[in-house]
């Protein structure tokens, strides 16, 4: 006992002596540890502290996803608030891949499995093997759709797995676009509430009246650059689905007015990339109605009756509002149908369009001499600088004139008007009186006179004009021709010929200024029911002038080269006075331009338009009258019906008695 | 014996013990049992759906002579207004039938009805749900639908072997196709989120811009018979407001359905005859 005690004891001091023992090599561990604490501490708050805000950053960038919607595309209305362009909701059936994460894993495992068991050496490899799986399960659902709605649809792989899968994760996959209202109902009908697959709705521009104003409207072309304003995480990934912006048109020119407001939302993902919740949404909102100036029924009236006068030919109408400028009709033919452009256009239809010259807009680009027409100026010119007396019978039509060493003939010498005055000169567009006041007034008065009415400038109409029109004189066929000016030149200008070029709607223009007795008409496309008259400088004629000019004009739709006008009983508007003229232009070597510009009612006018119809027999000298007149009277037709149109009986309430 | 704190924990052991043994079951095993559990409570629903009859029976038993003399002279009434209906409704019959043969509609001679009585009505914020009388005894199928004198009640949801379970148009999770009544463009209908103590509703999608309704001016949704459930022209209830959707596109609105669909008593089953 006192042994063990003692051993006890000893073993006691032992152990108390080696704990409280002096172990340097321990201490040193101590500081060692301590040292690695502290570079963990401190490497830790150096990742928080320090670098917190770039991790934070990375982990947002890591786990968020933007999509922006495009906001539909606002209205096109004409001046009544008709619509010419709109927007079609067009019905598509989508899956939402982001809710087909246990399924496709699932069917991964199936098709491994599958493969496995074939004992194949040569198995696909595991992205190759999710690939097929994703196919599957993708067309397993398409299926569905098929046996509800009756079709056989096949999922595109490329399409689905490429470009969708790959790039547009968190955007439903359209399995089925445009789909039928029967259709609809029955997806609707037969498919679960909460099931992947579900109808989604987008919107397509649609024109109710096909092809009128084609080149006015424009087209829109599909847009992947939709910007999302107020939504923030520009940084983040984005998936942007296609809107649409203007291509050509009003569709382009006021593409900022009518591209609605994109709406979107940022969602928090998981790992994979699949949709856990919406952090942020912003809904799209429909962009601004657009007014425009033109008045459909006349526009169906104007392409209606070029078609039927043109039978097929190139060309372009023109009406204006007098008063305001503002284009109630701008047709341009051959045109398209822009349902069948728009959105998308085949190769096939494109080549078609351009084969036929389609895709320009000859109202504002097509490039003619005037011809004729051109007579009024250099009637106004001459009036103006003195060198021609409107009752001046001196000038005797033989039907030629002998201009330095060439001899000019009038329709191959086969017309003789014997003496005539400027009013005669204009109702039956004779080229010997044209041709010799031309020469006696001189080319720099006749193309400063252009130039007053603004004729070498485009118009700044919201359409693109062609930078072509010449109004020309010695400097320019110096500078451009590098050629010097002969009478000859002049004598052709003075009819319109020549170097002149200008466009139908210079011409309708023109027309209108000459209606209001003034120098300038700035065309617009839009509507303002409030818009104040236009206004510009005076042409510049006395009274008497003016008279004979006016006179001349209404001679040209009554007993002159238009009138066809009134000798045809279809073409006859009872009650409405016409200034007119009519030009056959001859474009050398190629084709003829059969022009007419008018106004009406020649009292007080309202309306002014500019026919050019190319045709396509040389020679033919009385194109204007025969062709582009009857063209310019459809319209006047309609234009007269409708302001002539009875209006709702207004209610008459009886007063107390 | 165990520890004390041990005993006061035990019914949560249990309780832990069966839920994770529940979760090992096979799910063959828990889809028999839950439908063995719709069967044997079946009888239990039918017995007292008959007790509320038989309850019915002798409550009117109690009425006097006179009553019932007064009430057999009513049902004489009317009866005979019924039959005079009744010859109305052959002549009508004749030429709806003619007309949907003009016009190549399809006819609810498609469809065999089978009255069947409500014996339970299940209603909550999550489902809108009755069970009726009549299951695979009389050859209901899934998804048939049902109606109602107002119109549709909704459709089959699940057929046992006595009873059936209805989802009402005023569920979550219903949805059909119908058309405002005087346009034929088909428009989503989903039963919406129904308030505890309000009236039954429903939310429409896909509208058309140019229909308009409010509270004061509402509009009739029928069925489209285009989805291939319903049969067209069943009203479903009263668009009371609809307002432009953020799209642009569409409108969506809310439709109030028919009150009576909460105290249902005989509904219609609409047994298609020669199923898809």
């Amino acid at each position: 006992m006192a042994t063990s005690d003692i051993n006890l004891a000893d073993r006691s001091g032992s152990l108390v002596e080696s704990h409280r023992s002096y172990q340097p090599r321990v201490i040193f561990f101590y500081f060692v540890v301590a040292l690695l604490l502290l570079v963990l501490v401190g490497g830790l708050a150096y990742q928080q502290v320090i670098k917190g805000d770039i991790h934070h950053e990375r982990e947002r960038m890591q786990s968020q996803r933007r999509i922006v919607v495009p906001g539909p595309r606002g209205d096109i209305v004409d001046r009544e608030g008709r619509v010419l362009v709109g927007n079609q909701q067009r019905l598509s059936i989508v899956l939402y891949l982001d809710e087909l994460q246990v399924e496709l894993r699932r069917e991964y495992i199936r098709v491994r499995k599958n493969y496995r068991e074939t004992g194949d050496r040569d198995l696909p490899s595991s992205e190759e093997m999710a690939q097929i799986a994703r196919v599957s399960v993708a067309q397993h659902y398409l299926d569905q759709v098929n046996a509800i709605i009756g079709r056989d649809e096949k999922i595109d792989n490329r399409d689905f797995d490429s470009a969708h899968f790959s790039n547009q994760l968190l955007l439903p996959y359209v399995l089925i676009d445009d789909l039928a209202p029967e259709e609809f109902a029955r997806l609707v009908e037969h498919l679960p509430v909460n099931s992947p697959l579900q109808v989604y709705t987008a919107s397509k521009r649609v024109y109710p009246y096909d092809s009128a104003a084609a080149h006015v409207i424009g087209m829109v072309k599909p847009d992947t650059s939709v910007e999302v304003e107020d939504l923030g995480g520009d940084d983040l990934k984005t998936f942007r689905m296609k809107g649409t912006v203007g291509r050509d048109g009003l569709e382009k020119e006021y593409d900022t007015l009518l591209q609605g407001e994109a709406g979107g939302a940022i969602f928090q993902v998981d790992r994979m990339g699949y949709k856990v919740k919406p952090l942020q949404q912003r809904t799209p909102r429909q962009g601004k109605k657009l007014v425009t100036s033109l008045d459909i029924d006349l526009q169906l009236a104007a392409e209606a009756s070029f078609a039927k006068y043109a039978e097929g030919k190139a060309g372009a109408v023109v009406a204006l509002d007098v008063r305001t400028g503002e284009v109630l009709a701008l047709a341009s033919a051959p045109n398209y149908n822009l349902n069948e452009v728009s959105p998308r256009i085949s190769t096939e239809k494109y080549a078609e369009i351009e084969e036929q010259g389609g895709w320009s807009n000859r109202a504002t680009q097509g490039l003619y001499p005037p011809g004729s027409t051109f007579k009024i100026l250099v009637s106004i010119a001459g009036m103006r600088a003195g060198t021609i007396d409107p009752d001046d019978t001196s000038i005797v039509c033989n039907g030629t004139v002998m201009v330095g060493n060439k001899r000019l003939l009038e329709e191959n010498g086969t017309v003789q008007h014997g003496p005539i005055a400027l009013r005669e000169a204009i109702a039956e567009s004779c080229d010997v009186y044209f041709w010799t006041q031309g020469l006696k007034t001189g080319v720099d008065v006749i193309a400063t006179e252009a130039r007053r009415f603004h004729l070498d400038q485009r118009t700044e109409i919201q359409l693109p004009e062609t930078r072509g029109i010449v109004i020309p004189d010695p400097a320019w066929k110096e500078r451009v021709l590098k050629e010097k000016w002969f009478p000859g030149d002049t004598a052709n200008m003075s009819i319109g010929q020549g170097y002149v070029l200008v466009t139908p709607l210079d011409m309708a223009c023109f027309a209108a200024s000459v209606a209001r007795g003034e120098l300038t008409t700035k065309p617009t496309m839009l509507h303002d029911p409030q818009a104040p008259a236009q206004h510009s400088e005076p042409i510049g004629l006395t009274s008497a002038q003016r008279a004979v000019l006016l006179g001349g004009m209404e001679d040209c739709t009554i007993s002159g080269t238009a009138n066809y006008l009134t000798q045809y009983k279809d073409l006859r508007i009872p009650g409405l006075r016409i200034a007119g003229k009519t030009g056959t232009a001859q474009v050398s070597g190629k084709k003829n331009v059969a022009w007419f510009i008018c106004f009406a009612p020649l009292e007080h006018p309202e309306i002014a338009l500019a026919v050019a119809m190319e045709g396509d027999t040389a020679g033919e000298t009385v194109g204007g009258g025969r062709y582009a007149a009857p063209i310019a009277q459809g319209v006047l037709k309609k234009w007269w019906e409708k302001k002539n149109a009875p209006t709702s009986p207004g209610i008459s309430i009886k007063g107390p008695n | 014996m165990p520890p004390k704190r041990f005993d006061q924990a035990r019914p949560f052991v249990v309780l832990g013990l069966v839920l994770a043994g529940w979760l090992v079951v096979p799910v063959v095993l828990k889809t028999f049992l839950r439908a063995s559990f719709f069967e044997f409570q079946a009888p239990l629903t039918l017995s007292a759906s008959y007790a509320r009859d038989l309850q019915e029976y002798w409550s009117l038993r109690l009425h006097t002579n006179d009553e019932l003399i007064q009430a057999g002279r009513d049902l004489g009434r009317l009866t005979a207004s019924y039959e005079d209906k009744v010859q109305e409704n052959a002549s009508l019959r004749d030429e709806i039938a003619r007309l949907e043969a003009q016009l190549r509609l399809p006819s609810f001679g498609e469809f065999r009805a089978e009255p069947a009585r409500v014996v339970r009505r299940d209603f909550s914020g999550w489902w809108q749900q009755i069970v009726i009388r009549k299951g695979a005894n009389f050859g209901i199928p899934v998804g048939a639908p049902v109606i109602f004198a107002g119109g549709v009640v909704g459709r089959v949801l699940e057929v046992h072997a006595y009873t059936a379970v209805v989802e009402l148009i005023s569920d979550p999770n219903v949805r059909l196709a119908g058309v405002v009544e005087g346009d034929d463009r088909p428009v989503s209908f989903q039963g919406g989120n129904n308030p505890t103590f309000g009236p039954a509703q429903g939310v429409i999608e896909f509208v058309p811009l140019d229909i308009y309704a409010s509270a004061t001016a509402p509009k009739t949704l029928l069925t489209s018979g285009l989805g291939g459930v319903f049969p067209p022209g069943l009203v479903i209830g009263q668009i009371t407001q609809v307002e432009p959707g953020a799209d642009g596109l569409f409108k969506t609105g809310e439709v109030r359905l028919d009150p009576r669909l909460s105290s249902l008593n005989e509904v219609t089953v609409l047994v298609p005859v020669n199923p898809e």
